[in-house]
């Protein structure tokens, strides 16, 4: 709220305890060290290769061995495969699937914002008028009849969740520039003469970058787990493939006696989407300090 | 309010007819032929002509599109390749299962998130664990919450039932499908505390995600409200801290908690297919389950226009409901 303070009166304030538990240097740390989970987990899930102890499609032992047992610091599957591996693999392929449909929603996205916020008038409102349409509809399931038009498998998925998931972009970095064509520097702009591309490149599209920077930041943990929903629904990489949802759902029969041979890629989810939202926040403390 | 409604029920036709277009085109450019799929591969050539001008695939593309759309509005959302009925009569069968689990999920996530919001907007004692649950809550996938809750309530502590809706045999049918409400209009209240033993854990497990995001907007306006003039009013004039956000800051900060809800309902339409399959619930997503593997996608359209369709319902209403709590809102 931008608008100035009245007199403090000290008892008719809400009794709030403000904690200053973190100093400013500190919390800066530990937002940079949150955010570059980011770059960590990527680099793990480029690793998993080398790290991964076995081979996630190869039966290598007895099946459905208790976590530690034989070997296998996490048990095995119903047909002995390493279940490790299997997550580290699924892991993986979480983790590039969530940032190949952030960068696509935000490259499309940020395209189509870009043209409708620049150009304004009756191509705005078309371009809005379709981004809205999108957006008034319930993204997973309309990826569901995307996938199931388009048939299962692993790049169909992508290619559905990033249909749906554009339009939320074109409308924060339509929103964003806005904003900032009324701004005095791009009037400042218009007045030396800059054409029309140059405006939109040079003075319109560098504002809009933080804030799509930090949507985007926070949409990784929505995108693993919305994307673990359709390959527990099946619309994932057909069956030997590691994938966290789909081993869950299809170990679900185990779940009575070894239940860990679902649990874990459930875990495996949560613990992903739980990097991506708390390296999301990093992102966002260090770029919009309040 | 008059011109409110007539602007928010023309917007939401026009999103459920471009809704209806985005399924013709996906059916239309789906590499699975209806034709086939319907005679299998063995078919006469006469014969698939003959299928094709009986289904009307030999006319024009913006005529096909018209008779779909004729048929959508007489309830017709063709017919399922897998059970050969009309997918609107299996659905009619599958949808009080998926009401009741999406109801009771709801009620659930909107109590649960202005729990979250009260207790650690008034800072009560222990709510410091709700700003932990916020954050595992937001990153759990409900399909895991599922899992965990049968280990837990069913393996473990055998408190409540793991799969179905109920485990009365002669259950009531109807009048609604609803089983907690049929047993009360039967005056069997064992019938619904059955069935609300069966609800409770894959209500919650759906309700999780929504509740944390519902409950972060409500927290972050009464927050702001709370610190408004008209509430230090409030406070000057002696009401305790707990009647100034029901009485006062509520109704002002319901807003965006309520359009919050309405987009989570999108959410949690996901989160009961998924965890419909956890649960064995005798639902639409045992459906859309048995449909996916057999690329089945005249079923999985119709789940596709019936749950887009009670999406837009639900904002629309949301919508209503905002301009109601807050009269100054005119778009």
């Amino acid at each position: 709220m931008a608008v100035a303070e009245p007199i403090r009166l000290e008892a008719v304030r809400p009794r709030f305890r403000k904690p200053k538990l973190l100093s400013r240097q500190l919390s800066r740390k530990l937002n940079i060290a949150a955010a570059s989970l980011f770059v960590i987990m990527t680099l793990i899930a480029l690793l998993v290769p080398v790290i991964s102890p076995h081979d996630p499609l190869t039966l290598i032992g007895a099946p459905l061995l208790a976590p530690g047992k034989g070997g296998f610091l996490l048990g095995s599957d119903s047909i002995g495969r390493d279940v490790l591996s299997r997550v580290l693999y699924g892991a993986r392929a979480s983790w590039f699937a969530a940032l190949a449909v952030v960068a696509i929603g935000v490259i499309v996205g940020g395209v189509v914002g870009l043209i409708a916020g620049a150009t304004g008038g009756w191509v705005d409102n078309v371009l809005m008028r379709i981004t809205d349409g999108f957006l008034a509809l319930p993204a997973p399931v309309l990826a569901i009849a995307v996938v199931a038009a388009l048939g299962p498998g692993f790049m169909h998925t992508l290619i559905a969740v990033s249909i749906v998931w554009w339009p939320f972009y074109a409308r924060i970095v339509r929103g964003e520039i806005r904003n900032l064509a009324a701004r005095p520097h791009v009037e400042a702009a218009k007045l030396a003469r800059n054409g029309r591309f140059r405006i939109a490149f040079r003075h319109l599209l560098p504002g809009a970058i933080p804030a799509t920077l930090v949507t985007a930041s926070l949409d990784i943990g929505n995108l693993v787990l919305t994307l673990a929903g359709l390959s527990f629904l099946g619309l994932g990489q057909s069956a030997p493939a590691p994938e966290l949802g789909a081993d869950a759902a299809r170990n679900l029969t185990f779940l009575l006696q070894e239940w860990w041979v679902p649990v874990i890629p459930g875990i495996a989810v949560m613990v992903l989407a739980l990097i991506g939202n708390i390296a999301g926040d990093g992102v966002r403390n260090l770029m919009e300090p309040e | 309010m008059i011109a409110l409604l007539g602007k928010r029920l023309a917007a939401a036709i026009v999103i459920v007819f471009v809704l209806a277009l985005v399924v013709f085109y996906l059916q239309h450019i789906s590499p699975l032929d209806p034709v086939h799929a319907m005679l299998g591969a063995n078919a006469s050539a006469s014969a698939i002509a003959q299928q094709k001008h009986a289904l009307g695939l030999d006319r024009p593309i913006v005529s096909q599109f018209f008779h779909y759309i004729g048929g959508l509005l007489h309830g017709d959302l063709g017919t399922s390749y897998r059970t050969r009925r009309a997918v609107s009569t299996d659905l009619g069968k599958f949808v009080p299962a998926t009401a009741e689990l999406a109801l009771t999920g709801l009620v659930i996530a909107v109590a649960l998130g202005a729990i979250f919001a009260f207790a650690t907007t008034l800072r009560w004692r222990g709510s410091g664990i709700f700003r932990f649950i916020l954050l595992v809550g937001s990153s759990t996938p409900a399909f895991l919450l599922g899992i965990l809750g049968i280990l837990l309530f069913y393996r473990n502590l055998n408190w409540l039932p793991a799969t179905g809706r109920t485990s009365i045999d002669n259950a009531p049918s109807g009048p609604t499908g609803l089983l907690m409400l049929d047993g009360l209009l039967h005056a069997r209240p064992n019938v619904t505390w059955d069935a609300f033993q069966h609800l409770l854990l894959p209500a919650t497990a759906i309700a999780l995600g929504p509740a944390v995001a519902i409950g972060r907007v409500l927290r972050s306006s009464l927050v702001t409200d709370q610190r408004s003039d008209y509430a230090r009013t409030a406070r000057a004039k002696g009401l305790g801290e707990l009647r100034i956000l029901w009485k006062h800051v509520l109704r002002n900060g319901i807003g965006a908690a309520l359009s919050m809800t309405g987009l989570q309902v999108g959410l949690m339409f996901a989160g009961v297919l998924v965890i419909e399959q956890v649960f064995s619930w005798p639902g639409i997503g045992q459906y859309v389950a048995q449909s996916i593997p057999v690329a089945d996608f005249p079923a999985i359209a119709g789940v596709t226009l019936l749950l887009g369709v009670t999406y837009v319902v639900i904002n629309t209403v949301v919508d209503l409901l905002q301009a109601w709590a807050d009269p100054r809102i005119k778009l």
